[in-house]
């Protein structure tokens, strides 16, 4: 260590730019921060914090015409800046100062889970990964990366739910099965509460209801919790193979592998409405605002926005090669590329991409989650969780 | 309770709760949309940005919805925008804590090693260097509680959580690097490079690569390639001259340097690209999505320099600020620790203005300061403490 010298200053509280908050006179006569047209007076302050935040330049770097008129298209660009400062500055990952994208396989965090993990989901703190192979379910500690727990006995294990302080799995098994795991106990055996269609992952919940996509049965299947298990199935027969289920705080969306669509249902589980999408689609993700759909027959993601089913944009390249499932962590949407070995990213306020990230050779990521500071990453030909 | 409900046209109805009250009290008229007299459509949107506080219409009782907004207004919206979504979006806001400690006795203190310098969060626990205990702390965010020491890690300075790991640079000559898997019991630090430059402090992470500060004469940056241990540095010393503080802004590492005072932006291979002249004795700096924030321990004062510009935007002085050495960001606040006078100085991030300074205790002294999204910790050099702030 260093020592250092200092000089002890008065207290006097000056903003040097912002000369008007001591009295300073500048040479280019600023009265607001650098601009010379604003007035220094209390609605200065607003002047400046979107100066500070990039949110405007001003009209030059001396004025910034605030009697001037906003047009639409300046609006545009205002809220936009607003928006992106906000959700970076508002992000976990400012806070910890983390600010970087791993840039390939070398650094990223890799804890060995069950064999041929599938999907996984963060409650806030550990990661709950669903091991295909070696029917069982892990638990991961978010913080450092700890194998925790090893929960056993759900034999096909392939989709998570963290929902009503418990954690559910859904089986791929004909039928199917959903498994519950309470984290406060001890780690043992999971629970089966439910038989459901059969074949799929896809598992979602509306805030009473636990929604499963059985792709093998052609169901969508809607689980009421009761006192004891079996909790009662209801069982609606309108797809082909519907492969994802997501809920927007509305309703359940669901997507059809074989028809390459997305529909949109009310709570029995009729179609309301209907979004063609890409070739394939698998696990879908609501964003806030828009729902991602992951199109691994044609390397494609739809952006569908619920209110209308409109498809917004059709995203490509980008590395996309066989996309599974997806993530949002407030900012960034990360989608698997199960064929391609890597993951792909996209800054999700406006669809820019932000490129591909190796995964590994053979690494075949599956599943996605964010924790709100990083994604975690299944890793289905290696047996690892991935911290990216 | 009483509950006051606007009859609307139009979109669902949206019950305030005493918004009454807000706007002139019991004389006050319920409108066709909130208060608002003048509104018909768009009224929840209006209703909204009303109950946030972003307006307060035109009149009590009118919004003026047809004219023109010009670029003040907007200035005033948007700023309000900006600072009732970063406060309802705050952790500190979900969990119900929106006091500021005022003195030391509120503190919470937690007993780590020997002349604790720098610390980092890994999301739920911290993660402290101990100078002269060459050790690293760990203590869990929520308690407090010392859970592990690692030992080994001789002049333990700077600290990274990064790629699942905590890396922190070996204060020593030639540098080293320690690695800790935190995963695994705790024991030795594994030492994953022993030749850096002399005496690295600051450290940073790119996405791939590792990069130190070495605070020599003339000193330089070491940029380290994860791999094989041990692992491959390698080290850049033009434009260089007693580098201390080093962060990444999702684009580029830059760097603190002594003299001239500088904060130095660097391109991939650690070139100097831009060299923004800070005030004297520059330590260590924090990006906060948009400005870095450069304590400058020699001229008591704080550089806020526009990381896509390299814009100087404001020099802070004053607010307790003496010899100031680590800046932390918290998502709404900046705090840097004030080493010799024994206190913190907070500033709002947003539009730079003071929050005052806070004592942390007589002769504590305190260096390293992160936050974890919910406090800031501070690490208290001649204490041998880590404080919750």
């Amino acid at each position: 260590m260093k020592s250092f010298q200092t000089f002890q200053r008065g207290l006097a509280v000056c903003i040097v730019a912002a000369a008007l908050f001591c009295g300073a006179t500048s040479s280019l006569l600023s009265l607001c921060g650098p601009f010379t047209d604003v007035a220094a007076d209390q609605f200065c302050p607003f002047v400046l914090e979107i100066f500070y935040l990039g949110i405007t330049t001003g009209t030059s770097a001396t004025t910034y015409d605030p009697t001037g008129l906003v047009t639409r298209l300046q609006m545009a660009a205002f809220l936009s800046r607003t928006v992106d400062g906000v959700l970076k500055r508002g992000g976990r990952r400012a806070s910890m100062n983390q600010f970087s994208t791993p840039q390939g396989d070398t650094v990223l965090g890799l804890t060995t889970v069950g064999g041929s993990p599938q999907l996984v989901k963060s409650d806030g703190a550990d990661l709950w990964v669903a091991s295909f192979g070696d029917n069982n379910v892990s638990r991961v500690r978010a913080s450092d990366g700890k194998l925790l727990e090893t929960w056993t006995g759900a034999t096909a294990a392939g989709g998570v739910l963290v929902a009503m302080g418990n954690v559910f799995i859904s089986a791929t098994s004909i039928p199917g099965h959903v498994y519950r795991i309470v984290p406060n106990q001890p780690a043992g055996a999971v629970t089966t509460v439910a038989t459901v269609g059969g074949g799929g992952s896809g598992i979602t919940f509306d805030g009473s209801r636990i929604w499963t996509s059985d792709i093998s049965n052609g169901s969508v299947s809607i689980v009421t919790p009761g006192a004891s298990p079996p909790w009662t199935v209801t069982m609606v027969s309108s797809w082909s193979a519907p492969s994802g289920v997501v809920f927007d705080g509305s309703n359940v969306w669901v997507t059809d592998f074989n028809q390459g669509i997305l529909q949109k249902l009310d709570g029995a589980g009729a179609i309301l409405a209907t979004a063609t999408v890409g070739t394939s689609p698998y696990f879908p993700l609501y964003d806030g605002s828009n729902i991602w759909v992951p199109n691994s027959g044609s390397n494609s993601v739809s952006v569908v926005r619920p209110l209308t089913a409109n498809v917004l944009a059709t995203l490509t390249g980008n590395g996309l090669n066989s996309p599974l499932a997806l993530a949002f962590d407030g900012q960034r949407v990360l989608v698997t590329n199960n064929g391609g070995n890597s993951v792909s990213l996209w800054k999700a306020a406006d669809l820019t991409a932000l490129g591909t990230f190796a995964t590994g050779g053979g690494s075949n990521p599956y599943g996605a989650s964010s924790d709100g500071v990083n994604f975690w990453i299944t890793l289905q030909g290696t047996n690892k969780l991935a911290r990216f | 309770m009483r509950i006051f409900s606007f009859p609307r046209r139009g979109l669902a109805a949206v019950s305030i709760a005493s918004t009454a009250l807000l706007v002139g009290g019991a004389g006050a008229l319920p409108g066709d949309c909130g208060p608002f007299t003048d509104v018909t459509t768009f009224c929840q949107e209006v209703l909204e940005i009303f109950t946030l506080g972003i307006t307060t219409g035109a009149t009590p009782t009118t919004y003026d919805p047809a004219s023109n907004v010009s670029r003040l207004q907007m200035a005033i919206f948007l700023s309000r925008s900006v600072d009732r979504l970063l406060q309802r979006g705050s952790i500190r806001t979900a969990l119900r804590q929106f006091w500021t400690p005022q003195n030391d006795a509120a503190l919470k203190l937690t007993t780590i090693g020997g002349l604790p310098q720098h610390v980092e969060s890994d999301g739920a626990d911290l993660w402290a260097t101990n100078y002269t205990g060459n050790s690293v702390s760990r203590v869990r965010g929520s308690d407090g509680m010392l859970l592990e020491t690692w030992t080994g890690a001789s002049s333990a300075e700077g600290v990274l959580v990064a790629a699942g790991y905590v890396y922190v640079t070996g204060n020593t000559s030639p540098g080293q690097l320690y690695q800790i898997d935190p995963s695994q019991s705790a024991g030795a630090v594994n030492t994953v490079a022993t030749n850096l430059g002399n005496f690295p402090a600051g450290i940073a992470f790119d996405g791939s690569r590792i990069w130190t500060a070495n605070n020599d004469i003339p000193g330089g940056i070491s940029i380290v390639t994860p791999g094989a241990v041990p692992w491959t540095v390698t080290t850049v010393t033009a434009g260089f001259f007693l580098p201390i503080g080093a962060l990444y802004d999702g684009a580029n590492v830059w760097i603190t340097i002594f003299s001239p005072p500088r904060l130095l932006k660097l391109d991939s291979a650690g070139a100097i690209l831009q060299s923004v002249t800070v005030g004297n004795n520059p330590q260590y700096p924090v990006f906060d999505g948009t400005n870095i924030w450069v304590p400058n321990g020699g001229s008591g004062s704080v550089s806020v320099v526009r990381a896509s510009s390299g814009e100087v935007l404001a020099t802070l002085t004053g607010n307790g600020l003496i010899s100031p050495v680590t800046a932390a960001f918290d998502g709404q606040r900046v705090l840097v620790t004030n080493n010799s006078s024994s206190n913190v100085s907070l500033w709002k991030a947003a539009d730079l203005t003071t929050l005052g300074s806070f004592g942390t205790g007589t002769s504590t002294h305190p260096y390293g300061a992160c936050s974890d999204g919910a406090r800031f910790w501070i690490a208290l050099a001649s204490a041998n403490k880590l404080a919750r702030f």
